[in-house]
């Protein structure tokens, strides 16, 4: 499954356990969110680095105390349809000014990228997407009406600054 | 009207290569219906009974007269010579191609209009009042505030894969035309003390489970509107239901909160947003937007119009469509004319192209170019000159629409029913036919006045009947279609959804049904003066009841 | 997609319909497993061949979107519960629309 961040195809060196799975001696793991909560004192003094992955009913707000120690947020679509990882995301970036890496996984359309990207994801993990496609989708709007938590300026803005 | 800049017809443009390229990944095969479904229908393309269906926006029902002429010029290139107006100001076209309806929206983009998010679990077309700007009976013009929240909603990047669909109406008049405590959010233009706001209503609905919205603001000024829906959208974004289809509108939400806990999680995520998520809508941009609403210069005239006068004495079907078809209007000597889309046997908001045409160019020639659609599908030209409206109304007799039934009992709002829908279960546009053939006559129609006869397919109530005064919803009886009369629901500021008055009537049985409701109603009334719903609430149902099944 | 699709017994005879992907009409698998836009060309099916020719139709996305069986007689005519909706898919709105329903109304009122 590629995974692509800043235009670009890079190996995955973390590995996701189920909350149900023992971990391995993997150096980069991604726990789901209680697990986290509940094993991340003991985890931080095996040299483990850590990561997170939430799913679309986590409150991202109990991450807030930790994101300092987080390299990793992983924001899980397990159906395309379900969109509560774009308000986690925007809560994430915007309110919370998480600054590490925030990965898109799970059922990622090609078509929902820029939404992602817009709403702070930097990373995507998808099947259904290519390099090219990832690419061309980020590039489809050259404006936007509202700010989010990429850099651009809502047009209500640039208007008044003509 | 609004007209778009660079970066609004951009935007549009944009929008239409986008949908260019995804339509042919769909047609050549990498990209597979079951994740095309939510890009088309975000981009108004249905796949109905008998073909792909377009639904194009209309903001807040405002067209000038190009554009109306460009919807005239697709209805007859790419469709069969017609479209079909909607309860939400839209119009559908029934038979487009899959492979046309890029070019569709380019031809669209060049007149300043598109598809956007006319369909799909996102922030839809924001509707209002058509007789906004014109009418007297409002405080100010709502629509620079839906251009606003329009452009606000366009493309939002959260919320465009919301639990449900998500309809938001706007209204600055007491008299509430546009439906407001019927959508997931309605919103009130208000003053105080010098400012202007926002009172705001959440979780109304029609569709399975019918609810009245509830109010959840008293009162959000302006300069703070746009931050208190997008804390609204996330809270309905992040738990709204999910789980079922049919729950996952925010009506389910507020209810299973509880108006009041609902509206403490929106006061605690707007107070929750810090000073750079804040959308700070310049000052500045709220003033050009407005400025595009400041309306006709009308020049002054005098209250009485001898002409018209003249002509309603010689011309007794102009004297009758005058006394239904025509709203005052905020200026003297003008008023809002109303061309009916429900001529008796007529389809309810079909137009043709010609009939398109027509408008286009009465718009042009008298209305300032200002061309309305109403939720109740019917076009308004809102500011006539009194004295033009003899000569507006013989070319409208040409068309065939000088029906003379603007909210009369044969002015119903009819979804399209199984004739077209792939969701009904019943057809509902000849039913609506039979009924008005019982009451074509003119002057039985103005003696039963003002009524609202809404009438759906199937239980998504496109057709409105929880808020018709008289509703008629078909239903599906082993394959046979039924029809169930509600009475007593209304849609404007008294909104009450209407109860089922008894079991289901076949579909020879309705026109008999309806009448019998009438003459029960003209029977009980105290005078002509007291409308069909004020004798329904004084005299309660029962006898309505009875009049229906008395038969049996 | 309908609402309501009801569930065929395996030896129910069956036609097999769905839109044309690129134009949106509908369309009915023939006999020989081709699409035709007349419903009298339809070709019936019964049993595995049926499940088999629907799996079929639903490789080609590309060509036709949403495939499902119909309820058929023997002799191919439509029937069952669904005998309304298909009836109307197979032959157009029951309303005259467009100039012919304006021209029809127009008679009708004054």
């Amino acid at each position: 499954m590629p995974l692509i961040k800043n235009n670009q195809i890079i190996d995955n060196i973390w590995t996701y356990v189920p909350d149900d799975a023992p971990l391995g001696d993997e150096s980069h793991i991604i726990l789901g969110l209680e697990r986290f909560l509940a094993e991340r004192l003991q985890q931080r003094s095996s040299n483990k680095a850590l990561g997170v992955r939430l799913a679309p009913a986590d409150d991202p707000e109990k991450l807030r105390p930790y994101l300092d120690e987080l390299d990793l947020i992983e924001v899980d679509f397990p159906k395309y349809a379900d969109g509560r990882g774009f308000s986690q995301a925007q809560l994430l970036r915007r309110r919370y000014a998480y600054t590490g890496e925030l990965r898109a996984v799970g059922e990622v359309l090609r078509d929902q990228i820029l939404y992602m990207h817009r709403s702070g994801f930097d990373t995507f993990s998808t099947t259904r997407a290519d390099l090219s496609d990832v690419m061309a989708a980020l590039d489809e709007f050259s404006l936007s009406y509202q700010k989010a938590a990429d850099i651009r300026e809502a047009v209500f803005g640039i208007r008044q600054k003509r | 009207m609004y007209r778009y800049d660079e970066f609004d017809a951009a935007l549009v443009n944009e929008r239409v290569s986008q949908f260019r390229g995804q339509v042919a990944r769909r047609i050549e095969g990498s990209l597979p219906e079951d994740e095309f479904k939510p890009l088309r229908l975000q981009n108004g393309v249905y796949l109905q009974m008998h073909a792909y269906m377009l639904r194009v926006a209309i903001p807040y029902g405002q067209l000038g007269s190009a554009q109306l002429r460009r919807l005239a010029e697709i209805s007859e290139k790419y469709d069969r010579g017609y479209g079909h107006f909607t309860t939400r100001q839209n119009i559908q076209f029934n038979w487009v191609e899959l492979k046309d309806i890029p070019d569709v929206l380019q031809d669209l983009a060049d007149v300043e209009m598109h598809a956007i998010q006319t369909s799909g679990n996102c922030i839809r077309n924001v509707t209002s009042d058509h007789f906004a700007g014109a009418t007297a009976d409002e405080l100010m013009d709502p629509r620079p505030w839906c251009e606003i929240i329009r452009q606000w909603s366009t493309f939002h990047p959260e919320f465009a894969f919301l639990p449900r669909k998500f309809k938001i109406a706007v209204t600055a008049a007491a008299h509430d035309r546009a439906a407001i405590r019927v959508h997931d959010i309605g919103l009130h233009m208000k003053q105080q003390d010098g400012t202007t706001g926002f009172e705001v209503h959440v979780g109304g609905g029609q569709g399975r489970t019918p609810v009245i919205a509830a109010k959840v603001n008293d009162f959000v000024p302006e300069s703070e509107i746009l931050d208190y829906l997008e804390a609204v959208m996330r809270v309905y974004n992040r738990f709204g239901r999910r789980d079922n289809k049919y729950k996952a509108r925010i009506k389910i939400l507020v209810s299973e909160t509880g108006a009041e806990e609902f509206s403490r999680l929106v006061d605690a995520e707007y107070a929750a947003q810090s000073a750079h998520e804040k959308i700070d809508l310049p000052g500045d941009e709220i003033e050009r937007i407005t400025a595009y609403f400041k309306g006709p210069k009308l020049p002054t005239r005098p209250l009485e119009s001898t002409a018209f006068n003249d002509a309603r004495v010689a011309d007794p079907d102009f004297d009758e469509w005058a006394a239904v078809n025509l709203h005052p209007h905020k200026q003297a000597g003008y008023t809002s004319v109303t061309v009916s889309l429900k001529p008796i046997g007529g389809l309810a908001g079909d137009a043709t192209t010609d009939q398109m045409m027509v408008i286009a160019d009465l718009a042009e020639a008298f209305g300032h170019d200002d061309i309305r659609v109403s939720h109740a599908q019917n076009i308004v030209l809102p500011h006539i000159a009194i004295d033009d409206l003899h000569a507006i109304y013989q070319q409208l007799q040409r068309a065939g629409l000088a029906t003379a039934n603007e909210s009369l009992i044969t002015d119903m709002i009819v979804c399209p029913g199984l004739d077209y829908c792939n969701l009904a279960n019943a057809r509902s546009i000849p039913v609506g036919q039979d009924i008005q053939k019982v009451f074509a006559d003119p002057a039985y129609q103005r003696d039963i006045g003002k009524l609202h006869i809404n009438i759906s397919g199937c239980i998504n109530a496109c057709g409105h009947h929880h808020v018709g005064h008289i509703g008629i919803l078909g239903v599906d009886r082993k394959g046979q279609e039924f029809y169930q009369i509600s009475l007593g629901g209304r849609a404007d500021e008294k909104a009450a959804i209407g109860e089922i008055a008894g079991k289901a009537l076949s579909q020879e049985e309705i026109p008999a049904a309806i009448k019998q409701i009438i003459e029960t109603y003209r029977s009980h009334r105290t005078s002509k003066d007291e409308r069909f719903i004020d004798t329904l609430e004084r005299i309660g149902h029962a006898p309505f009841k009875e009049a229906i099944y008395a038969a049996d | 997609m309908t609402s309501v699709r009801p569930k065929l017994k395996p030896e129910a005879p069956k036609a097999i319909t769905a839109w044309d992907t690129q134009t949106g009409q509908t369309v009915w698998m023939t006999p020989d497993g081709s699409w035709s836009v007349k419903s009298g060309d339809l070709g019936i099916f019964v049993g595995d061949v049926a499940e088999a020719k629907l799996s079929e139709a639903r490789g080609q996305e590309s060509k036709v979107t949403d495939p499902y069986f119909m309820e058929v007689t023997e002799d191919g005519a439509i029937c069952g519960r669904e005998t309304l909706r298909e009836n109307i898919r197979s032959n157009g709105p029951t309303v005259a629309y467009g100039k012919a329903g304006q021209a029809l109304s127009s008679t009708l009122g004054k």
